[in-house]
């Protein structure tokens, strides 16, 4: 399909190379869901492990679920996947309270 | 006819056994050995002769059905009996054949025992939920469990379509920018400057592509920012705000290859929202967007411009047209030579320098579908990219007259004045408060000098400066005398 009747349109000669757009400048464009999620599934891991509620617990492990389906690929995975496990496996120990 | 004489005060003094073992229900309770009571505990039995002639009464009182415990109660009887027996003995001798009558087994079918009072003092304990060893102590987790589960199956069956969406709209697509560009797709990592080929992934529901090379433009940068369909949460609140998927493309272009203009057009909601966002639209179209049916486009869409000459002359047929024919899939098309993003909220109060400035089209296209999106609706997107290309060689051609650039210059220098004016205040505060710091610091090196000589020399050279700058200003403030006359 043939946009103009000139000449091939493409120039070799004048690539530009593709730079990552700058977050800091634009912090609107960033998604906070991840971070949040994340944030939230610590501070529900630690109640539940400070306070033996199993619900808190519950409650972390399924804020970490969000938050690695919601992260950006750059993200380190090992981050991930710490946070993930410390805010989930401590903290669903078998308590006798509910 | 003697069993029968004998029945009747048997029946009665075992209605009456269950009152006096009502008041020993302590005693009962563990079924112990019965044989530790006192005598003095069965002293009321002492009175049964009495008893028979106030029980005759509840002998009427069914003999129904005969209890489970009947034989259990014979034996508490019989234990019972036989204290009673013991104490009795020297009582009196027509009682002792009432008693022995008792241990007769059969005599008592059918009769209905009514001592509730000993089944009650046998508490069923329950055991608690996390020592029993059934299902239901777990149903807590078996719901999260499967809870979890779903949320994992969502997952993988989001991110595989949001997967085959981005490739099906990479494939109808990749024709048309391999004609157009050198080079077509870049993640900015490698070396050399090849053609990848294929989208970065920045996330499971976000897909870039850059491309370059070609002539009018320095890049194209296409983002696919799909629904978040491998979230749950998100799928479940799409269930009460329909979204849709959108393309995004960026269009950044070199100084010579656009004029000094701004203009945007897209659905009114969508214009109305960038006016208030967007930092050149709100300064350079101060205007409300106006209506789209008075340059031949439907009623739908709306459009924000800088002056009237800039609409007319992006508005030529093929771009009514094209504008016509897809309507509903066009969310906003944004050209600007001042874009710089949206506007950015500091904690200062204003930026203090004007932000960077680059010459951008924008545009944001809706998949059809409304979320229900299948792999073929890519297609449709088709002539919105040739609509993209067309824009890029349009732009280039689109030359100002005099007067319009005369208007497009001077709206730039007011909008800069209104900046520096706003932030007038701040900058004078900030070299103020940079003027106090070198003087601190320079009065600070003076007490740091040891030898007073060298400290007493730089006191002077500071009094000297101060001197001099005050004479300035004098000169300064006499000049602007002299001007006002």
């Amino acid at each position: 399909m043939t946009v103009n009747n000139m000449a091939d349109p493409r120039r070799p000669n004048k690539i530009f190379r593709y730079k990552p757009p700058n977050t800091e400048t634009n912090p609107t464009l960033e998604d906070p869901t991840p971070d949040y999620m994340n944030l939230l599934g610590m501070i529900f891991s630690m109640c539940g492990l400070m306070l033996k509620l199993k619900w808190c617990a519950w409650i972390a492990v399924y804020c970490s679920f969000i938050s690695f389906a919601n992260s950006r690929s750059s993200e380190d995975t090992k981050q991930m996947m710490s946070s993930f496990i410390i805010s989930d496996i401590s903290s669903t120990q078998r308590n006798p309270q509910m | 006819m003697r069993h029968l004489v004998f029945l009747l005060p048997a029946l009665l003094l075992l209605l009456a056994l269950p009152d006096t073992r009502g008041r020993y229900n302590d005693d009962f309770d563990d079924g112990e050995d019965i044989a530790e009571f006192d005598d003095n505990d069965f002293a009321e039995f002492e009175d049964v002769s009495e008893d028979p002639a106030v029980d005759v009464e509840k002998e009427p009182p069914p003999r129904a059905a005969p209890s489970s415990t009947p034989i259990e109660d014979d034996e508490d009887e019989a234990t019972v009996e036989n204290e009673d027996g013991q104490d009795e003995f020297e009582d009196a001798d027509a009682q002792d054949q009432d008693m022995y009558s008792k241990y007769d087994n059969e005599e008592f079918e059918g009769y209905e025992k009514t001592n509730p009072s000993f089944k009650n003092t046998l508490i069923y304990r329950e055991v608690p939920a996390h020592l029993q060893n059934s299902w239901e102590s777990y149903y807590m987790e078996i719901l999260m469990v499967t809870g979890l589960l779903a949320y994992i199956m969502n997952y993988i069956i989001g991110k595989n379509k949001n997967s085959r969406l981005a490739q099906a709209w990479f494939n109808s697509h990749r024709e048309l920018l391999e004609s157009n560009f050198a080079l077509v797709g870049d993640d900015g990592t490698s070396k050399e400057a090849t053609s990848t080929g294929k989208l970065n992934q920045e996330n499971e529901h976000i897909y870039n592509l850059w491309c370059s090379g070609r002539v009018c433009c320095e890049g194209m940068l296409i983002q696919l920012k799909f629904l978040k369909r491998q979230d749950l949460l998100n799928v479940l609140a799409r269930m009460m705000r329909p979204a849709c998927d959108q393309v995004q493309v960026k269009v950044t272009l070199n100084d010579e290859d656009m004029d000094t203009f701004v203009f945007a057009v897209g659905s009114r909601k969508a214009m109305a929202r960038l006016q208030k966002e967007m930092q050149d639209l709100s300064e350079f179209c101060g205007d409300k967007p106006k209506s789209g049916a008075k340059y031949g486009v439907p009623e739908s869409l709306s459009i924000l411009s800088e002056m009237g000459e800039v609409t007319d002359g992006v508005m030529d047929n093929k771009m009514v047209h094209y504008l016509t024919s897809h309507a509903e899939k066009i969310e906003s098309i944004h050209f600007s030579d001042q874009f710089s993003g949206p506007k950015v909220m500091q904690e200062e109060g204003q930026p203090l320098k004007l932000p960077e400035t680059k010459k951008t089209l924008l545009f944001t296209f809706n998949v059809p579908g409304m979320g229900n999106t299948s792999p073929k609706d890519m297609d449709s997107l088709l002539p919105l990219m040739n609509m993209v290309i067309y824009s890029i060689d349009k732009v280039r051609k689109l030359r100002l007259n005099r007067e319009g650039k005369q208007k497009a210059d001077r709206n730039r220098a007011r909008v800069e004045e209104n900046f520096l004016k706003q932030t007038h205040t701040q900058r004078q505060e900030a070299a103020q408060t940079r003027r106090e710091e070198k003087k601190r610091a320079e009065k600070e090196r003076i007490m740091n000098e040891e030898d007073p000589d060298r400290q007493r020399r730089l006191e002077e050279a500071a009094q000297r400066r101060e001197q001099k700058k005050l004479e300035k200003k004098q000169m300064k403030m006499k000049q602007i005398k002299v001007k006002a006359m």
